[in-house]
Formats: structure tokens, sequence, C-alpha cells
């Protein structure tokens, strides 16, 4: 629409004017170039040759021959994509939703006007900074069954902790707990968007005799949401692509019983170590796929729930 | 006029930024001839770091002084991981290293990927015969019948017990536990459990090296049939182990065990060394790090038991050199992997560190002398190797798999290797061609 209109502009212009508007757009593709190449070269063009390899039994180190949809029907009988996809699904609809919740609680705590703020802000905001997988030794740590932290401070208060890494049911909400440790980030936007909301609102409120809890779920919340969606969208997609953290606890195996198997674990073990690159592929498209029709749906419903300001 | 000059700047700025992007990627610069006329200089990537990189160092000395036509060049890719995959992208790139060094156990996969030198006819030549090597050093090397890598070092697996703790219970320090039966015994003995928790554990069959390999093979199991090439996870042997690792986390509760597992990352951490585990399986490699972090720590190592106290054995893996396929300097590659693999390549390259693949060699060493290292000589000649296949990965981890569910229960031993068996050889069918 945009550049529809551009072009309908530039038609009422004078032709000086416009040859000079055309050689500022050349000398800005120009500089663009590079860029724009590099996307090109490196990202568009591997991305169509993948949907390619989906189709065949491409190894990395050899061309592979074409296959059809062999790649796509053999993952439906797949066992461990199946496996890969639940456990995908299930932390992301855990943390997702948990990381909002705290980033929100997190960041309107740290938006108070008190003496020292700064401070707190870095305190939260440091544990972005610690690579993944340091912080999968340091929780390695913290969440060992007999001797760690986390454990002996349970037992303080009479609570006999779990094995957490070493068991099934623990496995997850381990991981989960851990990511919320990288929460800082989130909470740095979700500041931000405090910051945007005009003090007349509280203000008008405050007038209406409105309490926090008032002000809270009806100035601020809904006009926190642009962000909210935001961190909503990067945070599922984040959480699709997860890897590191647990790729660094279970040395790549996935256990215990392949509870720490996340999809594109999977995917990057059919890739590089089974030689299986046109099944990583196929692999590759369906999270595509997937993302893509969640991200359109959050996109569908937020008409309904986010709110522009002025509008 | 002006507007030119306005119009020429930016353009100026932007062949720059090109030509230094162009230049940055090309990799074109350091090509192999450069050391000048009638000098071959032979790229070789590698992970090694401190006493293993002195050695490499010495070995290319000694082998340029030898050869003064020929110019090593030693490029350091990180381990593991990463360099597999700089590595695989460089041989599929068309452009790849003269010499790689490269797991063993990776050779099938890579040889039946077609990119790896061929080098039997070399060998052939330079005298480099099988009888030089332990069987399973050149076994794992080797995939269907041609050699595809030069054995570098190896290492096995055994018994490690604690002798203070073995004293304290009443056990003789000097008799570890030789059958099956008296390997559950003592663990019984030595563990002490308070509640769910343990204070010590005797011994967990599948913490560190007890893989099912480990057992299968200690059982009298076989993991490949040898006339067909089949793979067969569940010889009734293989499932007898499985199925004593189950019964043995059954009585202590597998739950309870994996924590002291799932945290045992590295060294510092090792519950054996820290006092935590009395008895565990492991590998000489292992050897260096209690001398690093517990030197006082009173161990010994004994052959893994077996279910008769007889027929000992163990499983050896290790490094190699290898050529890839698209190589440029392929003879001069081969001049230097002939020098590694003699002996006087090896007695340079493992002393103080590795074990080497030429028996006489670990001779010269002194291991023979050394109470602890004997043991992990002694067992060589009846060591296995794991199947070469070009799916080994595959196995592997559908072995690991397998022990983890049926140890939690989640299927019998026999339900589990069957299914391994029939993955495994339903993956390797499309080789058969």
């Amino acid at each position: 629409m945009a550049k529809l209109a551009d072009s309908v502009q530039v038609n009422a212009i004078p032709s000086a004017r416009k040859r000079a508007l055309r050689r500022t757009n050349v000398i800005g593709w120009l500089f663009a170039s590079p860029w724009a190449i590099g996307l090109l070269c490196f990202y568009a063009i591997p991305m169509l040759m993948s949907i390619y390899f989906s189709f065949t039994t491409y190894s990395i180190l050899q061309p592979g021959e074409f296959v059809g949809m062999n790649n796509y029907r053999d993952l439906f009988h797949d066992p461990l994509f199946w496996k890969s996809i639940y456990n995908t699904i299930y932390f992301t609809v855990f943390f997702v939703p948990l990381s909002i919740f705290f980033g929100v609680a997190l960041a309107m705590m740290l938006n108070m006007k008190v003496k020292g703020m700064a401070v707190f802000r870095t305190i939260f905001f440091l544990p972005t900074l610690v690579p993944q997988v340091a912080l999968a030794v340091l929780w390695m740590w913290l969440l060992h069954p007999n001797f760690g932290l986390v454990n002996g401070m349970l037992a303080n208060i009479g609570i006999d902790g779990p094995s957490w890494l070493g068991g099934e049911s623990w496995s997850k909400p381990s991981l989960i707990l851990m990511s919320l440790w990288g929460i800082g980030q989130a909470v740095v936007i979700y500041l931000a968007g405090l910051g945007d909301i005009p003090d007349e609102y509280y203000e008008a409120a405050q007038i209406d005799g409105a309490n926090w809890f008032q002000k809270t779920r009806k100035v601020t919340l809904p006009l926190l949401t642009p962000v909210i969606f935001y961190n909503l969208v990067m945070g599922m997609i984040g959480a699709f692509q997860q890897f590191t953290l647990p790729y660094t606890l279970t040395k790549g195996q996935g256990t215990p019983a392949n509870s720490m198997t996340f999809y594109v674990m999977y995917l990057y073990e059919n890739g590089f170590r089974y030689f299986k690159m046109g099944y990583a592929s196929a692999m590759a498209w369906i999270l595509f796929i997937i993302v893509m029709a969640l991200t359109g749906i959050i996109f569908i419903t937020s008409k309904r729930w986010v709110h522009y300001q002025g509008k | 006029m002006r507007r030119s000059k306005k119009f020429a700047f930016p353009i100026l700025v932007y062949f720059l930024v090109m030509l230094l992007l162009v230049t940055a990627c090309s990799t074109k610069g350091d090509s192999s001839d450069e050391a000048g006329e009638g000098i071959t200089t032979v790229t070789m990537w590698h992970g090694l770091t401190s006493i293993d990189l002195d050695n490499m160092n010495k070995v290319v000395k000694a082998f340029e002084e030898k050869n003064p036509t020929i110019k090593m060049k030693l490029v350091y890719t990180e381990s593991s991981e990463g360099s597999d995959q700089k590595l695989l992208t460089a041989v599929a790139g068309g452009n790849p290293p003269d010499v790689a060094l490269f797991d063993r156990f990776k050779v099938g996969t890579w040889a039946a990927q077609g990119s790896l030198t061929d080098l039997s006819s070399m060998a052939a030549e330079s005298g480099i015969r099988k009888e030089m090597y332990y069987p399973f050093a050149w076994e794992e090397s080797s995939y269907q019948g041609k050699l595809y890598a030069m054995p570098m070092d190896t290492d096995s697996r055994l018994l490690f017990y604690n002798k203070d703790h073995f004293k304290e219970v009443g056990l003789d320090p000097n008799k570890p536990p030789q059958t099956i039966a008296e390997l559950e015994a003592a663990a019984d003995k030595l563990t002490i459990k308070e509640g769910k928790r343990f204070k010590r554990i005797g011994f967990i069959p599948w913490y560190s090296q007890g893989w099912l390999y480990t057992w299968g093979w200690a059982f009298g199991g076989e993991f490949q049939d040898a006339a067909t090439g089949k793979i067969t996870a569940n010889d009734p042997k293989v499932v007898e182990a499985l199925q004593w690792m189950t019964d043995f986390g059954k009585k202590y509760n597998v739950e309870d065990i994996a924590g002291f597992t799932s945290a045992a990352g590295t060294e510092e951490m090792d519950p054996f060394i820290s006092g935590q585990v009395s008895m565990k399986i492991s590998g000489n490699f292992t050897v260096k790090g209690i001398e690093k972090f517990k030197p006082d720590l009173n161990y010994g190592v004994a052959p893994i038991p077996t279910p008769t106290g007889t027929n000992f054995t163990t499983w050896s893996g290790g490094g190699s050199a290898i050529i890839p396929k698209g190589a440029k300097n392929v003879a001069s590659a081969w001049k230097f992997l002939e020098f590694l693999g003699k002996e006087e390549g090896q007695t340079l390259l493992n002393a103080d560190s590795q074990i080497s693949v030429i028996d006489s060699v670990n001779d010269k060493y002194g291991y023979k002398d050394d109470p602890i290292m004997k043991e992990f000589i002694n067992i060589l000649p009846n060591s296995h190797n794991r199947p070469v296949i070009p799916e080994g990965q595959l196995l592997w981890n559908e072995l690991a798999s397998a022990t983890e569910k049926a140890t939690r229960g989640n299927g019998t031993p026999k339900e589990n290797l069957d299914r391994v068996t029939e993955t495994v050889n339903k993956a390797l069918e499309k080789y058969d061609k």
C-alpha cells in the first residue's frame, strides 16, 4: 500500500526533483545491497533449497535422490518426532505464559519510583548476559538432588525435593524454571512499554477514585498489550526453537527417556549426526508451518485484545 | 559537475565496502603451495590442546626433518560437534584440509558417504599392516575391508573401586569383585541409604562408561553378526545383560539413583572422586582427572566383572587421522599418516598421555609397570570395537535409549532391544544396494 502511495506522489513531482529522488533511491539501494545480497545468498536461497531437499535423501556429502513425500510420511511414523513435538509444545505452553506473567509483574515492580532502582534493574538483567552453556552447568549444580542448593533449602523447611533433572516428571519443569532465569530481556521491553503510558491516565483514574488494582487492570495492562503481544510472539518463536539449554544439560541425548528431546535438537541430530539432511529439512518446514500458523492465530486474535494508544 | 561529485563519493565508498567484504569472505588467501618451489604444505585440522598438542608438534618436527619437501600446517578446529560440522561443510564444498584428526567411531559413516580417501593401497605399499596394531584399532579404521583411517591412540574400560571404602565395610581391598554376583554383594555392602536419599552408592551399572556395549560384551553377547553384518542388539546375552541392569535399578530405585548420574558432568563433579560412589566403570582417560583433582584417592582398577568371573573383556575407541575426499595433496598427506602410524610417530604422539595402538610402544612407556595403567594395557588384546556401520551413531543412540527405557520400566529389555535391532537394520538396508 505504502509503495503505491509513494509512486503516485512521485508522479506528481516535477521531473528534476524526480531524477534527484531516483538518484537517492539508487544510492540507498547501493548502500543496502551488501545486506540485501547477504540475505538473498545466505537466507533466501538456502531456504528455497531446503524445500527441495526435504523431498530428497540429501546427506550433505551426497546429493541424494528425489523421494517425493517420503520424508514427510516417515516423520509421521517416527515416535521420536511426535515425542519432540510434545516436549516442545509442553515447554511452550507453560513457559510463554509464565514468562509473560513474571515479566510483567517484575517490570511493574521495577517501575516503582524507589531509590536505587537502577541497581535492582541491573540485578534482574544480569542473568541474561550469562551464556546458556554456563547457565546449564550452574543449574546442574543447583538442582543436584542430593547435594544441590535448591533441595538443601527445601529440606530446611521439611520438603523432600524431587530428583529434578533425573526424572521424566520433573525434567521439563526444571527446564522451564531455568529458562525463566533469562527473563530480564523481556523485562527491559516491558519497562519501556510502561514508561510510554502517559501519567495523565493515572491522574484521571486517581481523580475517579481508582485503587491500585483498578489502575493496573484498567490502565496499565490494556496499554501494555502491544508490548505483551510482541513478547508473546517472540517468546513463542523462541520457545519452539529451544536448543542450547537442554542440549548442554543432556549432552545432546535428551535424557531422561527423551523427555528433553526438543524439536530443534532432534532436527540437529538428524541433520548433522545421522546425515539425514533431507529428513531434517522436512522437519524444519513442518516447524516453519506450525510457527507460522500459531503466529497467524495470535495476530488474528490480537485485534480483540491489543489496544494501541489513540485508537 | 558538482552533482556527479556528490554521486561519486558514495559509489566509491560502496565499492570499498564490497571489496572489503569480498576479501574478508575469501579463503583462497592461504593456498597450499605458498612455501615456495618444490615444497608441499599439508594442512591438518585438529582439536588438540595441552600435552597432546605438544606431542603432535614433536611428531611434526621429526616428520619435517625426515621429509624436507613437506611442510605441515596445523589448524586448530574445536573438538567434537563444531569440528564435525566444519569438516562436513569443507568436504561438501570441495575444499577440505589434507588431513583431519577424526574419531574412529565415525569412520564407518563417513566412508559409506564416500567422503574419505581409501588408504588401502598406499598402506600396502608403505608396509603398514594389520598385524602392527591391536585388532580392534585396525577393524575400527576400516570399512568393508578397506582402510580409511590411520589409528592414533586408544582406550579401554575397567572397574574402578575405592579401596578405603572396601576396608571400611570389611571387603578385601586387594580382591575386587570378579563375578556379577560378587559385584552385587559388594555394591550392597558399600551403599549407604537414608530414607530416599543415598549418602553413598556402591555401584551404578550404567553410570560413566557402563554402556550397554560394556555389559553386553561382558555377558558374552555380540552386537553384530560377523557373517551377515546385521545388527544383533537382541542377542540373548545382551538381553540378559540389560535384564541384570534393570533388576539392579529396581533394587535401588532408578529415580533415586538418577540424581547421582544427571548432575555428574565434569571431573570436578565426579561422584567417584568425591567418594559418593564406591565403584564405577570408567576408562583410562579419567586417571589423569583423579591425579589432578584428588591425587591421594586410594583406588584400584580391575577387569569388568562377568557372570562367570572369567573371559574378561572391554571395548575401545580412540582417535585417527584421515584424508578427506577432495584433499589436494594426498601423496604428501599419506607420508605424514604413515609416519604417524609407525612406531616412531606413535612413540612421540602418545608419550605420557594416551595409550598407543601399537603394543610394543606401550611397553616402551613402562605402562606395564604402572599398577593402574598395566590393567588397561593387559585387557587390550581382548578388547572389542563397536560395529563399523554407516549408522553407528544411530545404533549408539538407540542402545542408550533402550537402556534408559528398560531400566526405568518402560518396556522389557527384550522388547526394547528387538526394537533397536529392527530400527537399525532397517536403516542399514539403504546401503545394501
